[in-house]
């Protein structure tokens, strides 16, 4: 009896536990356009998000003292050295916080890919963005393809092949 | 034995029931971390999971004295009953529905009165200039919890979310969302604000 009672309280933690939900992107509407932008990265350069278009763009709403923004960094960074070589783009764009916060937060949590900074949160504010981490997925065609709230697993194959069926 | 299992089992059952529209069956466990102490409330009813962590009042001040708050307004957010609360649908692109989250609508029993819950609108129209500059005010117009957020099969977000009461105070949460077309409410009893400082010990 005893057996079988680990046995279904194995099942419990598997099937009830936080990994139960999908490591999903949930697919937004078709022809929604995604706004346009022009925010700085931390070295002080210009980027617009047309400036990306033709490629698929993961584009990530965070701040640091957000616990599940930092919680999902890591994989965003092996997402990004797996994807840097693959023609597809990835943006996170900070919430009101300077230059010297977000050096610091990165000595913590290494992050290759580009950041940019929302300092008066004026184009957050342009997305439908309730809450943060947010991330969407743009198409090459500047339309916004998949979202995701909350953090993910970015690295996960099944996520990365949503991104890269982008470019079919 | 029967009885003992069900009870054992409960969470499973919970699940299962929410594969059945309109069956409630909702499970609350309550936690304290080993590490500080802090309390947490843990609901969940099918694919819907809520979770509220205590806050000290330490914490809360800590976060905000980082940012440009006059130190009424830190002490303010800081003794009004802060929980990190974290909410989940755990649904799966297959079985899953939307779920929606109005906060507005979930209500409070405190010293014998029902109330609404602290909002952070409110606040944000409240404070001049002086009290929280712009910069300050991101961080509790994005740190606070969104007033009204729709989750789909394997979102979940975390933030802020205020009560109103003093440190130390005990309440009960009435939860309301919507899952699908269908509206589904749960009572978190006994919810205790974290004791400030001096309570500590």
């Amino acid at each position: 009896m005893k057996i079988l009672q680990r046995i279904i309280l194995l099942l419990l933690i598997a099937v009830a536990g936080p990994g139960l939900a999908d490591q999903t992107l949930a697919p937004v509407s078709p022809g929604v356009q995604a706004p346009e932008f022009a925010l700085q990265d931390t070295n002080g350069k210009t980027h617009r998000l047309s400036d990306y278009r033709g490629k698929p763009v993961i584009i990530n709403f965070w701040a640091t003292w957000c616990p599940p923004c930092r919680e999902e960094i890591p994989s965003m960074n092996r997402a990004w050295r797996i994807l840097e070589n693959e023609d597809i783009a990835m943006l996170a764009i900070n919430m009101g916080e300077d230059e010297d916060t977000i050096f610091i937060f990165t000595a913590d949590y290494p992050a290759d890919f580009t950041i940019l900074m929302d300092r008066d949160g004026a184009v957050i504010e342009q997305w439908p963005v309730k809450g943060l981490p947010t991330t969407y997925v743009v198409a090459p065609d500047g339309t916004i393809a998949y979202r995701a709230i909350g953090s993910r697993e970015w690295d996960g194959e099944e996520l990365l092949e949503k991104i890269r069926g982008l470019k079919k | 034995m029967t009885l003992r299992l069900i009870f054992q089992h409960r969470r499973l059952l919970c699940l299962l029931c929410g594969l059945l529209p309109g069956l409630a069956c909702a499970d609350i466990v309550r936690g304290v971390n080993a590490d500080n102490g802090l309390k947490s409330w843990h609901f969940t009813d099918g694919d819907i999971e809520i979770e509220l962590i205590q806050r000290l009042p330490d914490q809360t001040r800590a976060l905000f004295m980082n940012h440009e708050f006059s130190r009424e307004v830190i002490e303010e957010l800081a003794t009004s009953c802060m929980f990190q609360m974290i909410i989940r649908n755990n649904g799966t692109s297959e079985t899953g529905r939307p779920v929606a989250i109005d906060l507005t609508q979930w209500r409070m029993r405190h010293a014998g009165k029902v109330t609404g819950i602290q909002l952070k609108e409110p606040w944000l129209e409240s404070w001049t200039d002086e009290q929280a500059s712009p910069a300050a005010k991101l961080v509790v117009r994005w740190g606070m919890f969104p007033t009204r957020q729709e989750y789909l099969p394997g979102d979940y977000n975390w933030g802020l979310t205020a009560y109103g009461i003093l440190p130390g105070s005990e309440f009960d949460l009435e939860v309301f969302w919507k899952a699908g077309e269908t509206v589904r409410s749960g009572t978190i009893d006994n919810v205790q604000c974290a004791p400030d400082v001096d309570k500590l010990k």
